[in-house]
């Protein structure tokens, strides 16, 4: 392992990286807008026109801006763009194959195949992914109108289909909770150069018990990872570097079926329906670790920076306080495995969701077929090293979490055969449960692989001047 | 012995492929016709040698030359290469491995260097060894336990777990009756065949008694 080469710099060219890649913008509502590109030379013009817009990681020193601009593209969309032919071979080969074609790697298979997906990814035409963000939905309508126009004039690309998400309205005001109750989006880990609101927890694990910045590298193309490698990407350097590989899954939720089962098994939990809801994932709904608070939630620890990613399964190796497969464990062992939690520094991804439909609350009718989920997006340099490893691995199968081969609880694809299993104590009021007769408390409706280039590739692809030599 | 570890044994055996100019079909490449035709999964002739945990067939042609500055090598020979990690000692294995499957042990080492045929098991045994590489170390990727224990140890394992799904939260008494039904189950339950599907459904879980469970196996 090498920490030399990563730490030789301590800052990144943040005008350079699209700010979506550097962190998570919090705005209350969004649209993915999907592009078909239809003419190479004026779709290179429109994303030229477009560059200038684009949002960059650079500070907000005047303020948050109403709304922002981030652009990525599949493949396909690379190739419609006419990339030569001697780039677009030196992608690695998960990108170049796109999600769909990894299902078997994936298990999207059964209810999460590509033939239940949403009608735009039938075909490969969504080739460009424009990811607006804005302060409010009036302000969204406004710039996408104006996105619109500029696509439709361009005369080389068309939208073929948008994607709205924002966060869910919670006691009147936009919070970070998902459809099934529980607050999301914890644990995103912290890369040398980022500069972030940096939190204890995040991170890699150190000897000593703290928490260091992972390798710039598991983030962004043309910096070393935590192996002290360059991680693979395409040619020529300056097309790759400071660009990184997202993933876009749309994740239907059966709202219905997950409350249903929460409430049937709760009546036989002796912990009680909340207790019962913190062991399925390892947080309580409100956000907090249930690994630092076994028996109730705590809302000023859930919402203690300084505390509420801070902690190790080191000492509850028996999954006393959080269960071994719980969702957040599987899929963020931290030192579950041992080693220190050095077998996981490269299987680290950057999660940028956001929740899409109406939140019905708890306790009014709901029904698992209207539209609501959660817009998966992750970021990485490597989609096959971490993401779909953490996918396949991780979710799908539950060997190195010692859970054999039960799938993740929450996210998995157990087609009604699924089974978790929740570790107790002898307190009466945390006995070891098994839950059997898992459905699929989520759904996969669509998605694909895309690079997010620099600013600086950007402009060589709206110049078609990207030169593989 | 460092060939072992625990009850498991970690074979390692090198044979040299036959060369000959004259043969029709080449023996390396006889080899790897008849090892095409092998099932993969429970069918493989290798499961009817149940203490197999796992068995491996390959054949090596050469070392492969990877530029300056390594030297250009070859070996004097192609070589089978035989990896099995199984229960017990290497005598009995390779005894078994003779009488339950001949055809397939004929099929490959009839294309390699000294082999002496299966009529005398004692000399197919011996030839097996003076091909065998030993080690000092090797990993087992299986616990101490043999084939039909651990296949024994995930029917239990997912049987219990069943029992807890179905019973958990029903008074003690009634938790005992069906633990006693559910254990006199286990307990005459047939063993396992490797790769045998619905380890978990032991006759305590046949259909009409689960109801109440939904969408169990």
């Amino acid at each position: 392992m090498s920490k030399t080469a990563a730490s030789s710099f301590s800052r990144l060219d943040e005008t350079d990286i699209q700010g979506f890649v550097l962190r998570g913008y919090t705005f209350p509502v969004a649209r993915y807008l999907f592009l078909e590109i239809t003419d190479a030379d004026k779709a290179q013009r429109l994303i030229g026109s477009l560059i200038d817009q684009i949002t960059t990681g650079e500070h907000w020193d005047q303020g948050k801006p109403d709304s922002t601009l981030n652009i990525a593209f599949t493949y396909k969309g690379l190739t419609k763009l006419d990339l030569p032919d001697a780039t677009l071979l030196s992608f690695p080969v998960e990108f170049f194959q796109g999600m769909k074609a990894r299902a078997g790697i994936l298990c999207d298979t059964g209810k999460n195949a590509s033939e239940h997906w949403d009608p735009i990814w039938h075909e490969e035409r969504a080739h460009v992914w424009l990811g607006v963000y804005a302060q409010s939905f009036e302000i969204l309508l406004s710039r996408c109108a104006t996105l619109q126009q500029a696509i439709d004039s361009s005369g080389g690309a068309r939208v073929i289909g948008a994607q709205d998400a924002g966060a869910i309205v919670f006691n009147g005001k936009p919070s970070s909770k998902e459809h099934f109750g529980y607050t999301d989006g914890f644990g995103n880990p912290d890369f040398l150069g980022v500069d972030r609101d940096t939190q204890p927890g995040q991170g890699k694990l150190m000897p000593d018990g703290t928490w260091a910045p992972l390798a710039t590298g598991e983030l962004l193309l043309g910096y070393a990872d935590e192996a002290g490698e360059l991680p693979v990407a395409p040619v020529p350097h300056i097309l790759a570097n400071n660009g990184t590989f997202m993933v876009y899954r749309k994740l239907h939720q059966n709202v219905k079926t997950f409350r249903d089962y929460l409430e049937e098994k709760s009546k036989i939990y002796p912990g009680g329906k909340e207790k019962l809801a913190a062991k399925f994932i390892g947080r309580w709904r409100d956000g907090t670790p249930i690994e630092l608070s076994p028996d109730r939630d705590d809302h000023n620890l859930a919402r203690d920076k300084q505390r509420n990613v801070a902690f190790t399964y080191g000492g509850d190796l028996d999954g006393k306080r959080c269960p071994v497969g719980a969702h957040i464990r599987r899929t963020n062992p931290r030192d579950a495995f041992g080693f220190n939690g050095g077998l996981i520094n490269r299987r680290r991804i950057t999660r940028r969701g956001l929740p899409y439909g109406t939140y019905v609350p708890e306790g009014e009718p709901v029904t698992d077929d209207a539209e609501h989920g959660i817009i998966f997006m992750a970021l990485n340099a490597s989609l096959f090293r971490q993401f779909e490893f953490v996918q396949q691995q991780w979710i799908e199968y539950g060997n190195d979490a010692h859970q054999g081969n039960d799938k993740d609880m929450l996210i998995g694809n157990h087609g009604g055969r699924g089974r978790y299993m929740i570790q107790g104590t002898d307190d009466a009021l945390n006995p070891p449960f098994m839950c059997g007769g898992l459905p699929n408390f989520v759904e996969l409706r669509g998605g694909d692989y895309f690079f997010v280039p620099s600013i600086t590739a950007l402009r060589l692809i709206a110049a078609g001047a990207v030169d593989p030599r | 012995m460092a060939n072992q570890s625990g009850s498991v044994y970690g074979l390692t055996v090198l044979s040299p492929v036959l060369d000959d100019p004259e043969a029709e079909v080449s023996h390396n490449v006889a080899i790897r016709k008849y090892l095409s035709t092998l099932p993969r999964d429970e069918s493989s002739p290798f499961s009817k040698v149940s203490s197999t945990h796992m068995a491996r067939l390959v054949v090596m042609e050469d070392v492969v030359f990877v530029g300056h500055p390594a030297h250009e090598e070859h070996l004097k020979s192609q070589y089978l290469v035989f990896e099995s990690n199984f229960d017990g000692d290497l005598d009995t294995y390779l005894t078994r491995m003779a009488q339950e499957i001949p055809d397939a042990v004929e099929s490959v080492w009839s294309h390699c260097v000294g082999y002496p045929g299966l009529k005398n098991v004692r000399a197919f045994v011996a030839y097996i060894k003076r091909c065998q590489l030993t080690t000092t170390f090797y990993f087992a990727d299986v616990n101490n336990k043999t084939v039909q224990q651990t296949l024994r140890a995930l029917q239990i394992q997912s049987g219990l777990a069943r029992f807890i799904e179905l019973n958990q939260g029903k008074p003690p008494s009634e938790i005992q009756s069906a633990f006693a039904e559910f254990w006199n189950s286990v307990e005459t339950a047939s063993p396992l065949a490797p790769g045998a599907k619905g380890v978990g459904e032991l006759p305590c879980f046949a259909a009409g008694r689960a109801a109440g469970s939904e969408g169990g196996d």
